[in-house]
């Protein structure tokens, strides 16, 4: 097992590599003091990595789970005839892969989007942490049905939205979700996926994406400068996505339109 | 074909599906059958739970199946997965209040109704219950994404068998069929909704892997004629639905 890293790194619980995870678990309900220190007090590796780099492959059999303090990671599986599926977009603060501390062999890969700084913890302190702390474990599984009700509005967006409302559906999303990490920044975000991802995110063709991304511009509803995604029309956006902050479970507020 | 009703007492079953990924202690497995709960029958398409109500109950299958949907405002349905017996359709509400879609009787339904204090009372004092509560989640999560694969980058032939496998897998799983055969009353428009199709090309997919000898599917029963075959034209592959799960948490 990894030796916890010492105390005095962790002064500022702002740049904790869990500061943001934590923040997290804490969603739902505050988690006493003891329960946040173990959380903070979990042994893990901090390593730096390239986009691209793999942080779990399918068919692995993962001995840690891993944290992301900073950068995006994608969900992927390959079908038969060689397209590639992505189904979930891992943002700062996330756990890219606690279902690896329960489940046998990885049923799906995780890659980076971006370059990454990622914290490690063994899975067996995990799994410790859960069995012994009740209410952490209650926060990490309300995580994971967060995690799920996601899932389950992106097999709606690729089974019964045009083109259109999938993109809009998926920036909205992005939107709402890094908005809880403090992440929206003069009413837009930048947007780390190139066209091709966004396609295998949402079961579309990258020239499809290419022209749906004009059409949202020339409609005055975004504007993009290279990777950054303002939102010059957030409500409009909103319908044409089909969306509603419902199935994120986060608070009813909306930053964004005071922004734009 | 055996019916699909659970013997002794309706929690049991439960128990039994919870001892194959989480080791259960006697002491466990009275806590969890203790759990009180009120029984309620659904009729066909019958609503058990209705997105964005605020709900204060979790409901397990005890008998019939289960789907999960979700109304667009373009007016379609996208169902987003089945539930067979024994297994939460909505174990979510227990931990996070508003209902983010709507759960319905497929056929019809019996289920068990547990008020969330008691939920989360076993989740907070049987570090066990708990596992085996979370590894469900995990699961479900594992099944979502499948299916997002499914509906993304699938053609409809290859949707349609890949479906088929996984309901055949997991009801041989609860022992509720045999010999290929299972007691499965899904609509041809039920199917269309799970897999993003219109309920035409549903009705040709079907027809085609019928011709091709992999299954026969009729009002109320599945038959899978080609296991290998349908297999391959889905592009299945069980490892997602972890039925080996658990030996990682021991």
């Amino acid at each position: 097992m990894l030796p916890p890293q010492s105390v005095l790194e962790h002064m500022n619980p702002f740049e904790h590599p869990f500061a943001q995870w934590l923040e997290q678990l804490e969603h739902f309900g505050r988690l006493p003091a003891a329960d946040r220190q173990a959380v903070l007090d979990l042994p893990h590796r901090l390593r730096r990595l390239d986009a691209g780099a793999y942080l779990v492959r399918e068919g692995d059999i993962p001995r840690h789970c891993a944290v992301l303090a900073k950068g995006y990671a994608f969900r992927q599986k390959l079908t038969g005839s060689g397209a590639r599926q992505i189904m979930a977009v891992c943002i700062p603060g996330d756990a890219v892969d606690l279902q690896n501390m329960f489940l046998d062999v990885s049923d799906h890969s995780v890659q980076l989007l971006t370059q990454a700084s990622v914290a490690d913890i063994p899975r067996e302190a995990l799994q410790q942490l859960v069995r012994n702390r009740p209410a952490v474990g209650t926060a990490v599984i309300a995580v994971t049905l967060v995690e799920s009700s996601i899932l389950r509005e992106w097999v709606v967006n690729v089974g019964r939205r045009d083109s259109r409302a999938r993109i809009a559906h998926i920036l909205c999303e992005f939107a709402v979700r890094l908005e809880t990490r403090g992440m929206i920044h003069d009413g837009g975000f930048e947007l780390p996926m190139t066209q091709e991802q966004l396609a295998d995110a949402t079961g579309l063709t990258s020239v499809h994406v290419n022209r749906v991304l004009k059409s949202l511009e020339v409609d005055g509803l975004i504007s993009r400068r290279r990777r950054y995604i303002h939102f010059d029309n957030w409500r409009a956006l909103q319908d044409v996505g089909d969306f509603s902050r419902r199935y994120l479970h986060v608070e009813d507020h909306d930053i964004i339109d005071e922004a734009s | 074909m055996r019916p699909l009703v659970i013997e002794n007492h309706p929690l049991a079953a439960l128990a039994r599906r919870w001892s194959r990924h989480t080791e259960l202690t006697p002491h466990d497995r009275d806590a969890l059958l203790a759990m009180p709960f009120t029984r309620k029958a659904y009729s066909k398409d019958g609503y058990i739970v209705r997105e964005g109500q605020q709900t204060t109950e979790c409901c397990l299958l005890l008998r019939g199946f289960a789907f999960r949907q979700k109304l667009l405002s373009n007016g379609t349905r996208q169902i987003i997965s089945i539930h067979i017996p024994t297994e939460f359709v909505d174990l979510q509400n227990g931990l996070l209040g508003t209902a983010d879609h709507s759960v319905q009787s497929l056929d019809r339904c019996e289920v068990a109704v547990i008020a969330r204090p008691v939920i989360l009372e076993v989740a907070s004092s049987y570090p066990n219950l708990r596992m085996a509560m979370w590894i469900d989640t995990l699961i479900d999560g594992s099944i979502f994404r499948e299916w997002v694969v499914n509906v993304g980058r699938r053609d409809a032939r290859a949707r349609i068998a890949h479906l088929l496998c996984e309901l055949a897998l997991r009801l041989e799983q609860i022992e509720a069929g045999r010999h290929g055969m299972f007691d499965f009353p899904i609509t041809q428009e039920q199917l269309a909704d799970c897999t993003g199709l219109t309920a035409v090309h549903t009705n040709r997919t079907l027809q085609s892997l019928r011709k091709d000898g992999l299954i026969q599917l009729t009002a109320r029963t599945l038959t899978v004629l080609d296991w290998d075959g349908l297999r391959e034209v889905g592009d299945f592959d069980e490892l997602y639905l972890h039925h080996q799960a658990g030996t990682g948490a021991r």
